[in-house]
C-alpha cells in the first residue's frame, strides 16, 4: 500500500491535472491562465494538463471574487473533485475579493467559501507568478507527502 | 445629421416638447418627456425620424422621490437621442419598447432588477442580472438601499 | 420554434480555455438548433452601485477591471465622460498615447481572438501561433504601462506615463513583425478550403437583422454596416488620423473574422501614424476636485463593438450614477437569431464569433432538462469536440493545415 500511495503521489505531483474555473472574475487572470499555456511560458513542460472536467482533476485554479450566482456552482464542483485535491486562488479577487469586496454581489475571496492551498496575488497575476505559485504548491506537497492539504 | 434640425422637428411635432430638447453638443441631445406622451414620442423616433437602434437604457433614482428613466436612442451612429421620462419613486410603472426594439429587453429587465421598476407588456422570460433567491423588494441601485451581505458558507 | 420532443441541452459552467460562465440553452431537434436562450448575470458583481460610494478617480481603477481584455476601452470611455462634464481639455498628447493604448488594446485582443476561434473549431496550431505572437503586443504595453493587463495609463485629465524615443522604436519594429504574421493569417483566411469550409455560412445574421437587434462591432461591420465610432463619433486622437473602417457583406463567422483580420492591419497603421504625428507638449491637465453638476454619453470603440457609458454628476467628489452598456450585451441578442436552424456542432464558434466577452456583460450558466425539467450539465468542452468530431467526419481535418503552419512558422 505504501509503494503504491508513493507511486500515486509522485505522478500527481509530476503531471497535475488543473481545471480551471472562472468565478465572476474580469477575465484578465484567466486569459494570464491561458498565457501561461502558450508558447512563451509554457507551463505544460511541467506536465500540467488542463482538463475539462473536475473528476479528473487535482488541482483547482480559481479567478475572481465569487458572485453570488456562482457560488453553489462552485461549490458543486469543488465536491466532485476526488481527493486529494487543492484549491489555487489566482488573483487579487481570488485571493480577498480584490476592488470588488465589499460590493453587494460579491462574497469576497476563494476562501470564503472554499479552503485555499495556495494564493497567487497580481492583478492580474502574471503568467510567471502563476507558475511560481504552482511550483511552490508542488514543491510543498512533496515536502510533505502525507498531508492532504 | 443636423442637429438643430432634429430639434426643430420634434418641437414641431409634439408642442409639449417645446423647451424640453437640449443639444449638449455635436451628436448629443437630451429631451424630457411627459411620462403619459413617451410611447407616443419614441415610435415617431424609431419610425419617422430614423433613430433605429436603442443603444441602452439608464435607469437612476435621483434622490428626491422621483426615478428618471433615459432611452438612449441612436441614428446611424453618429447622433444620440436621450429621451427621459420621470417616475414617481412610489409607483414606477413604464410600458414596454420591445415591440419598436426587440433589444430593449434586457435593458428593461435591469431596470425591473435594480431599480424595481415595472415593465408593463415585457415578455416572460429570466431576470437579470440578479439570482433568482434575491430577496423581493431588495433594488442596489435605489439610493436609500443600505445593502445586504451576501451569505457566507 | 421550441416543440415537445425537442431535447434541450444544457451549457456546462465550467470551461476548459478561458470562457466565462454563461448560460445557453439550446432546444434540439436531432442535431438541428430549434431555439436557443440565453442568460446572463453571473458576473455582475455591482459595479455601478460601487462607483457611486467612490470618488471619480476610486471609480476609474474599478471600471478598468470591468474587462481585462478591454480594459482601457472602459477606462477611457469613463475618463472621457468625467472630463466632457468637467469641460476638461485633455492635450493633444495625451490623447495620443490613449490613442496608441487603444490600438494596442484592439491588436491583443484581435490576436487573443483568432486563437480561440481556431480553438473553438479544433485547428489549436492556430491558437499556439497567434497567443505566441500576442506576446509581442503584451511586451509592447507592459514597457509602456508597466502592466500587461488594466494598464492604469489613464487619470481623468490625461495619461499618467509618457512614452520616449526608444520606446517609439520598439514599437515601430514589433508592427513590422506583426504585420508579417498577421499577412499569414490573412492568406489562411483567405486561401485554406478547411477553414473557409467550417466557417463559412455559419452563425448568418443578415443585414436587416443585424440593425434590428443593434448589432455593434466586428458582428456588426461582418454584416455590411459600416459602424464605427471611431469614424462616426470621434475622440480620443481619431479625428486626425487615417484609417478605414473593414467592413464586409458575408454575414457569417467568416466575415466576422474577415473583418478581425482587416482591422489588425489597420491597427498597425494607426500605431505607425500615432508614433510619427504624436505632438510634443504636456501629458495632464490638472482636473477640479469636484466635478461640476452635468450628464454625459461617452461611447468608444472597443474591440467588440461600441462600449457605451452614461455619467451624471451631482457637483461633488463622488458620481451620482454611472452606467455601463458593454458592446457584448448589445450583440448577445443576436445569438439566438444566429443559432437558428443550425447544427449543434456549430454552436460552440458562433457564440465564440461575437467575441463574449461576458465579464464586460456579466454571465450566467444554468442548464435544464425540457422533457423532466431536471438539471442537467454538459460541459462546454464536450459540445466543442463533439463539434470537431461531427466535421471530421464531413472532411473537416486540421491535420495536414497543422502541418504546414508548423513549417511555414519554422522560422518567423
Amino acid at each position: 500500500m505504501g509503494i503504491i500511495s508513493k507511486i500515486i503521489n509522485w505522478s500527481r505531483l509530476k503531471s497535475p491535472w488543473v481545471l480551471h474555473f472562472n468565478t465572476g472574475a474580469c477575465n484578465a487572470c484567466d486569459i494570464e491562465i491561458i498565457a501561461a499555456l502558450t508558447p512563451r511560458y509554457d507551463l505544460e513542460r511541467f506536465g500540467v494538463v488542463l482538463k475539462a472536467t473536475p473528476r479528473h482533476a487535482d488541482i483547482l485554479l480559481c479567478s475572481g471574487p465569487v458572485t453570488k450566482q456562482i457560488e453553489s456552482r462552485l461549490l458543486r464542483i469543488y465536491e466532485q473533485m476526488p481527493e486529494p485535491k487543492f484549491v489555487v486562488a489566482i488573483g487579487t479577487c481570488a485571493c480577498s475579493g480584490g476592488v470588488f469586496n465589499g460590493c453587494y454581489n460579491v462574497c469576497g475571496g476563494i476562501n470564503s467559501v472554499l479552503p485555499v492551498s495556495a494564493y497567487i496575488p497580481g492583478c492580474p497575476a502574471s503568467p510567471k507568478a502563476i507558475i511560481d505559485g504552482v511550483v511552490k504548491l508542488l514543491q510543498s506537497l512533496e515536502e510533505k507527502p502525507g498531508d492532504k492539504k | 445629421m443636423n442637429e438643430e434640425k432634429i430639434r426643430q422637428e420634434l418641437e414641431d411635432k409634439f408642442s409639449y416638447l417645446k423647451d424640453a430638447v437640449n443639444i449638449k453638443r455635436k451628436g448629443r441631445i437630451f429631451a424630457h418627456v411627459p411620462l403619459g406622451e413617451f410611447n407616443t414620442v419614441f415610435a415617431y423616433a424609431v419610425e419617422k425620424m430614423g433613430f433605429l437602434a436603442l443603444s441602452a437604457i439608464t435607469g437612476l433614482d435621483r434622490g428626491d422621490g422621483v426615478f428618471e428613466v433615459i432611452y438612449h436612442l441612436n441614428k446611424e451612429g453618429r447622433v444620440l437621442l436621450n429621451l427621459s421620462v420621470m417616475l414617481n419613486k412610489g409607483n414606477p410603472e413604464v410600458n414596454t419598447v420591445t415591440s419598436y426594439c426587440p433589444s430593449a429587453d434586457i435593458y428593461e429587465r435591469e431596470l425591473m432588477d435594480l431599480l424595481g421598476i415595472k415593465v408593463n407588456g415585457l415578455a416572460p422570460g429570466h431576470r437579470y442580472p440578479l439570482t433568482d433567491d434575491w430577496p423581493q423588494g431588495e433594488y442596489p441601485l435605489r439610493k436609500d438601499w443600505k445593502g445586504i451581505i451576501p451569505n457566507k458558507k | 420554434m421550441h416543440e415537445s420532443g425537442d431535447v434541450k441541452i444544457p451549457i456546462g459552467p465550467q470551461h476548459p480555455a478561458l470562457k466565462e460562465p454563461e448560460s445557453f440553452l439550446i432546444s434540439l431537434r436531432g442535431e438541428k438548433i430549434t431555439a436557443s436562450s440565453v442568460r446572463l448575470g453571473y458576473n455582475h458583481r455591482g459595479i455601478e452601485k460601487a462607483c457611486e460610494e467612490r470618488t471619480y478617480t476610486q471609480g476609474l481603477y474599478l471600471i478598468e477591471r470591468i474587462c481585462g481584455i478591454c480594459s482601457h476601452s472602459h477606462s477611457t470611455c469613463f475618463v472621457q465622460a468625467v472630463e466632457e462634464i468637467a469641460g476638461l481639455e485633455v492635450p493633444a498628447r495625451a490623447k495620443y498615447i490613449r490613442t496608441l493604448i487603444a490600438e494596442l488594446e484592439r491588436m491583443h485582443s484581435h490576436l487573443l481572438w483568432l486563437g480561440v476561434a481556431g480553438h473553438e473549431i479544433g485547428f489549436d496550431t492556430l491558437l499556439m501561433y497567434t497567443w505566441r505572437d500576442r506576446e509581442v503586443v503584451m511586451d509592447l504595453l507592459a514597457a509602456l504601462t508597466g502592466n500587461r493587463v488594466n494598464y492604469g495609463i489613464n487619470t481623468i485629465g490625461g495619461v499618467r506615463r509618457d512614452i520616449s524615443s526608444k520606446q517609439k522604436e520598439e514599437i515601430l519594429r514589433a508592427m513590422d513583425i506583426l504585420e508579417d504574421r498577421t499577412k499569414y493569417y490573412i492568406d489562411l483566411a483567405k486561401g485554406e478550403a478547411t477553414l473557409i469550409k467550417r466557417l463559412q455560412g455559419v452563425g448568418i445574421l443578415s443585414h436587416e437583422d443585424a440593425k434590428k437587434l443593434d448589432a455593434v462591432g466586428p458582428t456588426a461591420r461582418a454584416s455590411g454596416i459600416e459602424r464605427d465610432v471611431r469614424k462616426d463619433d470621434p475622440y480620443a486622437a481619431y479625428a486626425e488620423l487615417d484609417f478605414k473602417v473593414v467592413s464586409v457583406n458575408n454575414c457569417d463567422v467568416y466575415g466576422r473574422t474577415l473583418v478581425r483580420l482587416g482591422e489588425l492591419m489597420e491597427s498597425f497603421n494607426l500605431a505607425r501614424q500615432v508614433v510619427r504625428k504624436i505632438p510634443e507638449g504636456p501629458i495632464l491637465a490638472k482636473p477640479p476636485r469636484k466635478i461640476p453638476a452635468g450628464e454625459v454619453v461617452s461611447r468608444y470603440e472597443a474591440p467588440r463593438g461600441e462600449d457605451l457609458h452614461y455619467v451624471r454628476s451631482n457637483g461633488t467628489e463622488k458620481p451620482d450614477r454611472v452606467k455601463v452598456r458593454a458592446p457584448t450585451l448589445a450583440n448577445i441578442q443576436s445569438v439566438s437569431k444566429m443559432l437558428e436552424d443550425r447544427y449543434l456542432a456549430d454552436m460552440p464558434i458562433v457564440i465564440a464569433a461575437i467575441d463574449p466577452c461576458f465579464s464586460c456583460t456579466d454571465r450566467l450558466v444554468a442548464l435544464r432538462d425540457a422533457e423532466s425539467e431536471k438539471k442537467n450539465t454538459v460541459a462546454w468542452e464536450t459540445v466543442r469536440l463533439k463539434g470537431i468530431e461531427w466535421h471530421k467526419n464531413r472532411g473537416t481535418d486540421f491535420t495536414s493545415l497543422n502541418k504546414k503552419l508548423t513549417r511555414l512558422f519554422q522560422h518567423a
